[in-house]
C-alpha cells in the first residue's frame, strides 16, 4: 500500500515561505562564494578581446592593472587605481622617446617596492598597435618583466 | 484603547520567519550588486612582453647563447582585418597560422633547438588592432611556444 507524502497542512492561509528562503539561501551561498566584494584592483569596464587560451592570476595583490583606451591621439589614455585612487597616467615622451615618461616612473617605483611586482595589462580590442606599444616599452623601462594581458573567455569555452 | 483584534486569532504555525527573509533578501540584493564577478576573464602572462629588434634593446650576457628568433609579422589587411606572414607561408586564417607554428616548433627541436631557446617575435604593424595580435600570440601559444613577445612596430 503505498503511503502518500503530503505537505503538513496549514489551518492559516498563510504563505509557505520555506521554499523561496531555501532558494534565497542558495543564492546567497553562491554569491558569497563567487564574488568577489571590497577587491577593486582599477579594473575598468570596457571590451577586452576573446581568447581560449589564459589562467587565471591568484595573487592580485601584486599586481597593478593598466587600462589602456585610445584617446583620439598619438599617445593612449592609460588608468589605474594607484594608491588608493583611479587616476590618469601621462605619457609623455622626450623627443628620444623613452624617458621623461610618467608611467615610467609609476611602474619603475612599484617594481622597486616589490620584487613580485607584475603589470596586467587591459585594452580595448580595436586600439591599434601604435597605442598599446608605449604602455609595452614603459614596463620593458622599468623593468617589468611579468606582464600579463587581460582577455575574457570565449563565448565557446564558457559554454 | 486595546486592540482586540491582535490576541483573538493566534495559530500554532512556527517561528515568524519574516524577518528572516527580510534580512535575507538584502544581503542578497546587495551581494548582488557588490560582487565583481572574475569568472569571465582571465590573462595570457608574458615573461617578456616587448623587445627592441636592434634598437637598443638589453644586450645578452657575455657567454650567453641568445635564443632563436622567430618572427611574425602582422599587417592589416585592405579589408581591415589582418595577415601574419612566418616563414614562407602568409595567411589570414588563426588556424593556418597556429599550424604553420607548429611544424615550425617541431622543425627547430629536430634540429635540437630546445623549446625555451626559441623567441617568437610578433612584429605587428603600427594599425593593427589589438584583439588580432592577441589572436596571434593565442596561435603562437597553441603552437607550444612559451617565450613570446612583442617588437617595436613597422
Amino acid at each position: 500500500m503505498k503511503k502518500k507524502h503530503l505537505m503538513p497542512e496549514l489551518k492559516e492561509g498563510s504563505v509557505n515561505v520555506t521554499p523561496l528562503i531555501d532558494i534565497v539561501m542558495c543564492l546567497i551561498i553562491f554569491f558569497m562564494l563567487v564574488a568577489k566584494i571590497g577587491v577593486s584592483r582599477g579594473a575598468e569596464p570596457m571590451e577586452l578581446p576573446e581568447t581560449f587560451r589564459g589562467t587565471k592570476i591568484d595573487d592580485l595583490g601584486n599586481t597593478l592593472t593598466l587600462n589602456v583606451r585610445n584617446s583620439g591621439g598619438e599617445s593612449p589614455k592609460v588608468t589605474a587605481l594607484v594608491e588608493g585612487h583611479q587616476r590618469e597616467i601621462g605619457m609623455d615622451f622626450a623627443e628620444d622617446g623613452k624617458s621623461a615618461n610618467s608611467l615610467v616612473s609609476v611602474l619603475s617605483i612599484l617594481r622597486a617596492r616589490n620584487a613580485k611586482f607584475q603589470v596586467i595589462i587591459r585594452a580595448e580590442k580595436d586600439l591599434p598597435y601604435r597605442l598599446l606599444e608605449p604602455v609595452l616599452l614603459a614596463c620593458t623601462q622599468a623593468n617589468v618583466q611579468n606582464v600579463s594581458f587581460n582577455t575574457r573567455v570565449a563565448a565557446e569555452v564558457q559554454r | 484603547m486595546k486592540i482586540k483584534g491582535a490576541k483573538l486569532v493566534h495559530y500554532e504555525s512556527g517561528p515568524n520567519m519574516i524577518p528572516l527573509v527580510d534580512v535575507v533578501m538584502v544581503l542578497l540584493i546587495f551581494l548582488m550588486l557588490v560582487g565583481q564577478f572574475g569568472g569571465m576573464e582571465h590573462y595570457l602572462i608574458s615573461n617578456l612582453p616587448y623587445t627592441e629588434k636592434g634598437l637598443g634593446g638589453a644586450k645578452p650576457l657575455a657567454g650567453a647563447v641568445p635564443d632563436e628568433p622567430l618572427d611574425i609579422r602582422v599587417d592589416s589587411s585592405a579589408s581591415g582585418g589582418w595577415v601574419a606572414r612566418v616563414g614562407k607561408i602568409q595567411t589570414s586564417n588563426m588556424e593556418t597560422l597556429a599550424g604553420q607554428l607548429t611544424t615550425m616548433h617541431e622543425n627547430l627541436n629536430k634540429v635540437g633547438t630546445k623549446t625555451d631557446k626559441i623567441q617568437v617575435v610578433i612584429s605587428p604593424g603600427k594599425n593593427v588592432k589589438y584583439d588580432y595580435l592577441v589572436g596571434v600570440y593565442q596561435a603562437a601559444m597553441d603552437a607550444n611556444f612559451t617565450k613570446i613577445s612583442f617588437a617595436r612596430s613597422h
